[in-house]
């Protein structure tokens, strides 16, 4: 309990550090390209099949549930509400913190064991500002596209599951998908994208840098990593949810 | 794709190998119970922490659609089965697979990179039997028990959204909850459960046992067993629902 605690207010430190040499001494923007770069394009094939089994099997559960009501067209509005307003934010978030989240927690892990973290120290450069940054930066500029992507995902494979496997009206499913959405829902999924991706870096970098040295340390850092961000990432998912519709 | 097909190849041997040792003396019965242990307990917390928000979310946008046909009282019964047939299993497999999952990669890579798992071969102890299968094993048995505590949790995160939240009366959340859920949706769910720890145990274990390249190598089998594992059982959810469902 008091582990815990004492690891929430070293997150907590460790945050305001980051903000203040982030602040003090700038990020270079080639880097952050690179990490953006490299964040969305690793995570995009993951992220693709994913959210594409999530609208699948989003129809399919609707198709059962709804038949008893007669209402097999209702799939449509049930993809709307669960899967683009909370399943394809969450998931995306979800997989990004597998993919991304931990190869950061890793990355930071091994630099930090093979003691180049302390040889930029040396160096005079902080390795907040050099390493957490741009990742930061990052993550933060790309969630929103995967975000995104990950919702076009999971309604075109429901799509394809509806009109193809269960042989529904392809056109009523699209146009209940689109009834039940407004722009709100859109731009609520992009608030819940940046909070994911903030999490995400913060805490994956966080691990690695509080990892012990050597190779246990590096998968402990990396395990922690990802559940971590898992678990804040669902809470977060339902604060958002409540603010913004539980009204 | 040589290496994809490679990596695939060895998988399967790998898998067939255990297979041949799970059925043929001696067991080591003792490190199973410790790792079915270590496990369970590990993973409890996060499985917990996530299917309660999820089951908040559900009731709150499955409230939305009942709402607009005044039929409240469905919640309940549909809010089940989406927990029983998808949710629970996926999520709390999900979370294993992050939990429970990367901390045997990350075990066993550690082993491996430290040249425990050579040490052990070399005193001819069979490795694959003392260390791996019983993590293999243990994971199969713990997914359908945490399956069904993420499922208590979820209905009562439901619960706690439609009663005590937006105050539905309590008897009819009860006298529904069960109408929809048949006996195949409850079987359903156990074979998904121990299709999916089958999967997480194997792949991590794989990833662990042929880590290679030093601290690093542990972190990229992490990564690696994170989210193919996670792949791997959303695969496997369409097609075991699709069988399930299949008319």
């Amino acid at each position: 309990m008091i582990d815990a605690l004492s690891w929430i207010g070293r997150l907590g430190i460790y945050c305001f550090r980051l903000f203040w040499a982030v602040l003090r001494y700038g990020v270079p923007p080639r880097r952050v390209v690179e990490e953006a770069y490299r964040i969305g394009v690793q995570s995009l094939p993951v992220l693709l099949v994913i959210n594409g089994f999530i609208g699948s099997i989003l129809v399919i559960q609707g198709y059962i549930s709804f038949a008893p009501l007669g209402g097999q067209q209702l799939v449509g509005m049930f993809v709307g509400l669960a899967g683009v307003r909370e399943a394809a934010p969450l998931m995306a978030a979800t997989m990004i913190a597998a993919k991304a989240g931990t190869e950061m927690a890793s990355q930071i892990a091994v630099m930090n064991t093979r003691e180049q973290v302390d040889a930029l120290e040396v160096m005079a450069v902080n390795p907040l500002a050099w390493l957490v940054g741009p990742r930061l930066l990052g993550i933060l500029l790309v969630m929103p596209a995967m975000t995104t992507i990950a919702i076009v995902t999971t309604v075109v494979a429901g799509w394809l599951v509806a009109q193809f496997q269960l042989g529904l009206d392809g056109y009523q499913y699209f146009l209940l998908v689109q009834r039940t959405l407004s722009p709100l829902d859109l731009m609520v999924a992009q608030v819940k994208a940046l909070s994911f991706g903030a999490v995400i870096c913060l805490v994956s970098t966080f691990c690695g840098f509080v990892a012990p040295r050597g190779p246990e340390g590096v998968g402990q850092a990396t395990n922690t990593a990802v559940v971590v961000c898992a678990v804040i990432s669902v809470s977060i998912n339902f604060l958002i949810s409540q603010v913004a519709y539980g009204g | 794709m040589v290496q994809t097909l490679t990596s695939l190849g060895s998988f399967g041997i790998f898998c067939m190998r255990l297979l041949v040792r799970t059925f043929s003396p001696p067991w080591n019965f003792p490190e199973l119970f410790r790792q079915t242990w270590r496990v369970s307990l590990r993973c409890v917390g996060p499985v917990m922490a996530t299917t309660f928000p999820f089951g908040l979310v559900l009731a709150l946008q499955g409230l939305q659609i009942f709402d607009l046909y005044g039929a409240q009282r469905m919640l309940p019964s549909l809010v089940t089965t989406a927990i029983v047939r998808e949710l629970s299993p996926l999520l709390a497999c999900v979370l294993v697979a992050a939990q429970g999952g990367s901390s045997f990669a990350a075990e066993l890579g550690a082993m491996r990179i430290k040249e425990e798992l050579d040490a052990t071969e070399v005193m001819a102890v069979d490795s694959l039997r003392w260390h791996v299968l019983p993590r293999v094993l243990a994971l199969i048995l713990a997914c359908p028990v945490l399956q069904v505590i993420g499922a208590v949790l979820g209905l009562t995160g439901a619960w706690v959204m439609a009663v005590a939240i937006q105050g539905e009366p309590s008897g009819t959340f009860f006298a529904n909850l069960w109408t929809f859920t048949t006996p195949t949706d409850v079987a359903g769910s156990a074979i998904k459960s121990v299709v999916f720890g089958a999967l997480i145990g194997t792949i991590s274990c794989f990833r662990g046992y042929y880590a290679h390249g030093g601290a690093a190598g542990v972190g990229q089998a992490v990564n690696d067993t994170v989210v193919q594992s996670v792949l791997a059982i959303f695969v496997f959810n369409y097609l075991i629902t699709s069988a399930l469902t299949a008319r």
